[in-house]
């Protein structure tokens, strides 16, 4: 008897990327860079900001960012302090099963981004984007 | 079967630096092949799959690459990303 092997639909697509800054014009301006190098097949949303566009974060931006990535799920990366929180907070408000489709990665927002931007459109795994993404703590700049 | 390349010498055109977007054109290129990947210029040593490690080489326009591959698909990947260095813009 024959087997038909099943590919699950749900993993296919390119892991994507949440950006969160205080600012949202260094989440905007990231996600621009960081399409240039990577190429246009990765999703990549910003959500940078407080409240009314105030310098801030804001939990509901960042979850509606998270609401927007289908598929491969995304790797969130944040510039400092209540960027985390705000992340935090988010995740918390998704269903379990779907929280695990993002990773918080610990990792310098500008070349995380960029080194998770570009693992990412190879095709690489979530697991896979999220490391390129920490793995930047440890590389010199120059 | 596993291979490994020779070092492979190719020069980057004298107007493109490896900057963000020529090393990404290059990195996602070589994340493509099985081999893993080694590029050196200007002293410094690279995987070739690593944009940041790419970017930290600093190698302007002119710079000359060192290049050599192991892995299953290592000289198709080294003969693949030299062409690549030469027609990058």
């Amino acid at each position: 008897m024959a087997f038909d092997i099943v590919e699950y639909p749900a993993m296919s697509g390119h892991v994507g990327l949440v950006l969160v800054s205080h600012s949202a014009a260094i989440a905007a301006g990231l996600a621009e860079l960081v399409g240039q190098v990577a190429g246009p097949d990765v999703p990549i949303v910003p959500a940078g900001g407080g409240p009314a566009g105030a310098l801030g974060t804001d939990g509901g931006r960042v979850l509606e960012a998270l609401r927007s990535i289908d598929g491969a799920g995304a790797v969130v990366l944040v510039d400092l302090g209540s960027s985390v929180l705000s992340v935090k907070a988010a995740l918390a408000e998704l269903e379990p099963a779907e929280a695990t489709r993002f990773v918080l990665a610990d990792a310098p927002l500008v070349e995380g981004a960029i080194a998770a931007g570009v693992t990412a459109s190879t095709g690489a795994s979530l697991a896979e984007v999220a490391a390129a993404a920490e793995e930047a703590r440890g590389v010199a700049k120059f | 079967m596993s291979q490994s390349s020779e070092l492979t010498l190719v020069r980057l055109p004298e107007s493109v630096a490896l900057h963000a977007r020529p090393a990404g054109v290059f990195v996602r290129r070589a994340a493509s092949f099985a081999a893993a990947i080694d590029v050196q210029a200007n002293g410094k040593r690279a995987n070739g799959k690593s944009i940041l490690e790419i970017l930290g080489l600093g190698a302007d326009g002119g710079t000359e690459l060192a290049i050599s591959a192991s892995g299953d698909d290592a000289v198709e990947a080294v003969a693949e990303l030299a062409s690549l260095v030469t027609s990058l813009t």
